[in-house]
């Protein structure tokens, strides 16, 4: 089929065009000093109450909004470098704010900025001292003796891992949400800690923690065009407030990284990206064989169609190694962030959450 | 196919959307290459030896100037880290310990919608 020409506007249509846009014009200008002007953005939709500390974990309960909820609680693991408030970031586009007024009893296991002498915690501590404690903690609250564990992207991994090592144990269901498993397909991150030119102990050794600018560098190299083309994005919607609410509050959980355990680090390197262990059956955690296959819990695989951090490929031993037969995947429209907040989310991906974990929570 | 009518600030959105992609994907290629690791280890190790040498460098400064260094702010961080961590800590263990829930916890018995058939 040919394309038609596109028609040439009246100068009725023009002059109306150029009046709304200079009318935008102003508008940017007065809220764009507004934006440089204003304080921290605040974030975070639902009550929410501590209940579990311990060093640089802390477990969220957000308190239920519904009379009559799901038996089974939901706890979902943040990546050990961001903070867990991007599950609620706002009323319209909290994923904590659908779940409980979905009838869900949710928690969200978050982290502090380790200390320096919590520079030696390594993944068998998240693993076994701080998700293990947290789904103590959670059953002693419910009484409850099963929960749905889910996690986002190393916070993915991370409860994976404590899956595997507890299987059948706690878990009723496992959610994912872009978690990288086969670490061959994390190109950007191979490239960037090659092993014949990267020297991951002397990098530890030095720092202890690994400070955050270390790994947006490397995000940054994976889209470097990003930065610019979102601040052109918001110069040319800053007329729009709701656009300038959402870009501020997306640029200060990004600006919001936290360093972490070197130890930590140095497994993650060695052992996940370098060895790839996870799918190859030859992690070992706190002296115990991680074997995806003894998973056999209900798990949903959910990936986004363009992420440039976790691929498609990524996640797939979920779909293919683990020993669960009720396993679904939902490949979801937009990049790695936009599974986990903003109104899209909310509208074509969350009530397919729902609907698959609903009857898996009674 | 129906006709479009062309709108030049549609387009200029479309220009940076094209120019972002072109670019990540440029940059996409570029990180294949091994050159690429090796410059990227070497740029790691760089920073790492001009992040300490100038740390060094300020500490000596600051320690003259009569001034806190970052280390100790960082120490004394820390040890705010702490008391907060610990009075959390007694927080939970106090509400722990028989005192009556404030809100009544609701009902765990809810059922998933039945579905059309």
């Amino acid at each position: 089929m040919s394309e038609t020409p596109p028609t040439i506007p009246s100068q009725d249509e023009v002059s109306d065009r150029v009046r709304k846009e200079v009318q935008r014009a102003y508008q940017r200008r007065i809220k764009g000093l507004d934006f440089l002007l204003a304080e921290r953005v605040h974030v975070g939709a639902m009550e929410k109450e501590v209940v579990y500390r311990d060093g640089t974990a802390m477990l969220y309960r957000y308190l239920p909004v519904e009379d009559e909820i799901y038996r089974i609680p939901l706890m979902i693991v943040t990546p050990p470098s961001n903070k867990g408030y991007i599950f609620d970031l706002a009323s319209g586009q909290s994923f904590v704010e659908f779940m409980l007024q979905r009838g869900y009893d949710v928690y969200i296991l978050d982290w502090n900025s380790p200390r320096k002498d919590e520079a030696s915690l390594d993944i068998a501590d998240y693993v076994d001292r701080f998700i293990a404690g947290s789904i103590a903690k959670i059953c002693e609250i419910t009484g409850e003796e099963e929960v749905t564990l889910g996690g986002y992207c190393m916070g993915g991994v991370l409860a994976l891992i404590y899956a595997a090592l507890n299987a059948p144990g706690p878990v009723k269901n496992f959610v994912s949400f872009a978690t990288p498993v086969d670490f061959t397909h994390m190109h950007l991150f191979q490239a960037w800690a090659n092993k014949d030119h990267f020297d991951v102990d002397e990098l530890v050794e030095e720092l202890g923690l690994i400070p955050p600018e270390l790994m947006l560098g490397a995000f940054d190299l994976a889209r470097p065009a990003n930065r610019t083309a979102g601040q052109i994005n918001l110069w040319t919607n800053m007329w729009s407030e709701d656009f300038v609410k959402s870009y501020r509050m997306f640029d200060r959980w990004a600006a919001e990284t936290l360093p972490v355990p070197g130890a930590y680090f140095r497994t993650q390197i060695k052992e996940l990206m370098w060895k790839n262990a996870l799918p190859a059956g030859e992690l070992q955690i706190g002296g115990r064989t991680v074997d995806l296959g003894r998973i056999t819990a209900p798990i949903l695989n959910i990936v986004a169609m363009h992420d440039h951090i976790v691929s498609h490929e990524a996640t797939q031993p979920l779909m293919t190694q683990t020993g669960s037969n009720d396993r679904k995947e939902i490949v979801s429209k937009g990049g790695h962030v936009s599974l986990v907040a903003g109104p899209a989310a909310l509208r074509r991906l969350w009530p397919l959450i729902d609907d698959w974990l609903a009857e898996r929570s009674t | 196919m129906a006709n479009q009518e062309f709108d030049p600030f549609r387009a200029w959105q479309d220009l940076v959307q094209k120019w972002e992609i072109e670019i990540n994907e440029w940059s996409g290629k570029m990180t294949e290459s091994d050159q690429f690791s090796a410059m990227m280890g070497q740029a790691t190790k760089m920073n790492l030896v001009a992040q300490k040498a100038w740390a060094e460098r300020m500490e000596t400064m600051l320690a003259t100037l009569n001034m806190p260094t970052k280390s100790q702010v960082e120490d004394i961080t820390e040890r705010l880290d702490r008391i907060e961590d610990n009075i959390e800590r007694m927080r939970l263990a106090m509400e722990q310990s028989g005192k009556p829930q404030a809100r009544p916890e609701p009902s765990r018995t809810r059922k998933a919608p039945k579905k059309p058939e």
